[in-house]
């Protein structure tokens, strides 16, 4: 068993990480940045070493003095945490070099996954439904257009080491298509210095519908329900839910059934999610996060199953907790991403509390929320009989959650769940985006 | 140097990813620096321990700290092991109260099975040797205290 961990993150999945550590009884050592010498994470854990100043590139994704303070500190395993170097599978190999156990998938299996074309392409040959696209790379305008004509368009040209919406470009009509091809090509070569590009069937207004998986390296690989993460904003998620208002019984085995033959194909171990697009019942492929994902607490609400645990469990090569059959899905939870759209001094700040609320966050009055990092500063979670329930506890915990002296987004995120849209359940990932237009938030 | 030898190593390290080099060549020294944010790390180039002579070892600049006084800081610029002598055997590149030339070795820094010599970059003398032999330091950790001469 993991006896040690070195946490190479910060903010509130440090301070998640940090509690299932103290329950488990394996001491913390939270690597930190200059800029986080008073944060929450650094006042939790065990011990805490400074890795560098505050840009992220010197110090939260600075290999070597993340592995270096990993070994001095007398760490047997590392945990990377969201963002940052979670699927860096070379910071992955180093830390298994250096000796100690990285708490995710072997190094092979995240650049598999990194790599969109391959990962789509181990999804299909294990029989998992994928959007209909270009069977590999298109590398010049002919072949796009000769493929864009095979799927129908509308088509959106995708990045090959693709995320964030980098490098992604619907398009209309053959005549547009070889403009858009450079630009995405263009895109993709300076975000991730591989301009590798494919194309996909666009589908418009889908269901953003993900099944979270944990995985040992016994062979036992569960899935834990689904979670919608429909609504979102530039592609980053704002509010997450389980069960999802459009999965059947009949929808939600076909995707367990699905991402676990896949993860198990792949000898994928711990936390990951496959994601899928679900439109008109069926649910098309998109791709796997190889790590734990900021909204896994929704997972954790409705199974009672606590995630961190088990992925802590499958890297110290003990069995998970849980088979399959004793997973039981609960009535309903539900999360909103509370984010910083400023920096600065939390003058107050009060967590609402009660009766199915759970507040994962790293902020505290007097705290100083730096402006170099994810806007990301708590998480709010409640859990409710059914849909309905769930989201009036929600209004009410987000109408008791004070935070003065930075702006969030509290005031658009209890907009959003009054919604008539938001309570009918029946929206695509461009809700956000047109009730923008509207004015409504 | 040649001017022309100056100007095609300013574009070499323009176009690198180095933040700082020293060159030395015949008595001469160019130090260049890259202005704006602090420095990049390159991903790391794991080498076996080295062995024999410190001019193997990668030669990088502390970073010195302003103190109230009349003292400064020089603190480490990375996590590391902290050796105050090239070999476990060998003497200790400086003691407290030296007065120490600009370019003369201070300590060593392992990380990552990497050994990384820092050497004075000014004249000085050492007021304070403030980490033991083989202690972990964290970044930003003062190493030396020390007086400008």
């Amino acid at each position: 068993m993991i006896q040690s961990l070195l946490i190479a993150n910060r903010g509130e999945i440090a301070v998640r990480i940090i509690r299932t550590c103290r329950e488990m009884g394996i001491r913390t050592v939270v690597a930190h940045s200059q800029a986080d010498t008073d944060s929450l994470p650094v006042r939790l854990a065990d011990e805490h070493v400074c890795v560098g100043p505050a840009p992220a590139r010197e110090s939260y994704l600075n290999i070597r003095n993340l592995v270096t303070a990993g070994v001095l500190s007398g760490c047997d395993a590392l945990h990377p945490g969201v963002g940052f170097l979670a699927e860096n599978a070379g910071f992955a190999r180093d830390v298994k070099d250096a000796g100690l156990v990285f708490v995710g998938p072997d190094p092979e299996v995240i650049d598999l996954l990194g790599d969109k074309i391959r990962a789509k392409h181990s999804a299909k040959d294990l029989g998992i439904p994928v959007i209909p696209g270009s069977s590999g790379s298109v590398n010049n305008a002919e072949e796009a257009l000769h493929a864009a004509d095979g799927i129908g368009y509308p088509v959106i040209v995708k990045a090959a080491a693709g995320g964030g919406g980098k490098g992604m470009r619907i398009v209309h009509g053959g005549s547009q298509l070889a403009d858009v091809l450079a630009i995405a090509s263009q895109e993709a070569e300076k975000a991730f210095s591989d301009g590798t590009v494919y194309l996909e069937k666009y589908l418009e207004n889908p269901r953003h519908v993900e099944i979270q998986i944990v995985a040992d390296r016994k062979g036992n690989v569960v899935h834990l329900g689904e979670r919608d993460c429909t609504v979102q904003q530039n592609h980053q998620k704002l509010i997450e839910e389980s069960p999802s208002p459009v999965v059947t019984p009949a929808l939600r085995a076909r995707m367990g059934e699905d991402a676990v033959r896949l993860l198990r194909g792949l000898g994928y171990t711990g936390a990951g999610t496959v994601e899928f697009l679900v439109k008109e019942g069926k649910h098309y492929f998109m791709e796997v996060n190889a790590r734990v994902q900021v909204e896994h607490p929704v997972s954790e609400m409705v199974t009672g199953i606590d995630i961190i645990r088990q992925q802590l469990l499958a890297a110290s090569d003990e069995s998970l907790e849980i088979t399959q059959d004793q997973v039981r899905l609960g009535a309903y939870a539900l999360e909103c991403r509370i984010n910083a759209r400023s920096a600065g001094r939390v003058t107050q700040f009060m967590s609402p509390g009660g009766f199915g609320v759970r507040m994962d966050t790293f902020l505290y009055a007097g705290y100083h929320v730096p402006p170099w990092y994810d806007h990301l500063v708590a998480k709010l979670i409640v859990t409710g009989q059914n849909r309905a329930e769930g989201v009036r506890r929600m209004e009410r915990a987000l109408s008791e959650l004070v935070i003065e002296g930075i702006a969030t987004n509290i005031e658009s995120q209890k907009k959003i769940l009054a919604h008539p849209r938001f309570r009918s359940g029946d929206y695509g990932t461009g809700f956000l985006g047109e009730i923008l237009k509207e004015g409504a938030l | 140097m040649e001017l022309k030898e100056l100007y095609a190593l300013m574009e070499r390290f323009e176009k690198s990813g180095l933040s700082e080099i020293v060159y030395k060549k015949d008595g001469e020294e160019v130090c260049l620096k890259k202005a704006g944010p602090a420095p990049v790390y390159a991903a790391p180039v794991y080498a076996p321990p080295a062995s024999g002579s410190s001019a193997a070892h990668p030669v990088h600049d502390a970073l010195p700290v302003k103190h109230g006084s009349d003292t400064e800081f020089i603190c480490a610029p990375l996590v590391g092991t902290f050796y105050r002598a090239p070999a476990p055997d060998a003497p200790p590149f400086v003691e407290k109260g030296d007065a120490v030339k600009k370019g003369k070795p201070l300590c060593i820094l392992e990380a990552m099975k990497l050994m990384n010599e820092y050497q004075a970059e000014f004249d000085m003398e050492i007021v304070a040797i403030l980490v033991d032999n083989g202690n972990m330091v964290e970044f930003g950790a003062p190493l030396f205290e020390v007086r400008r001469v």
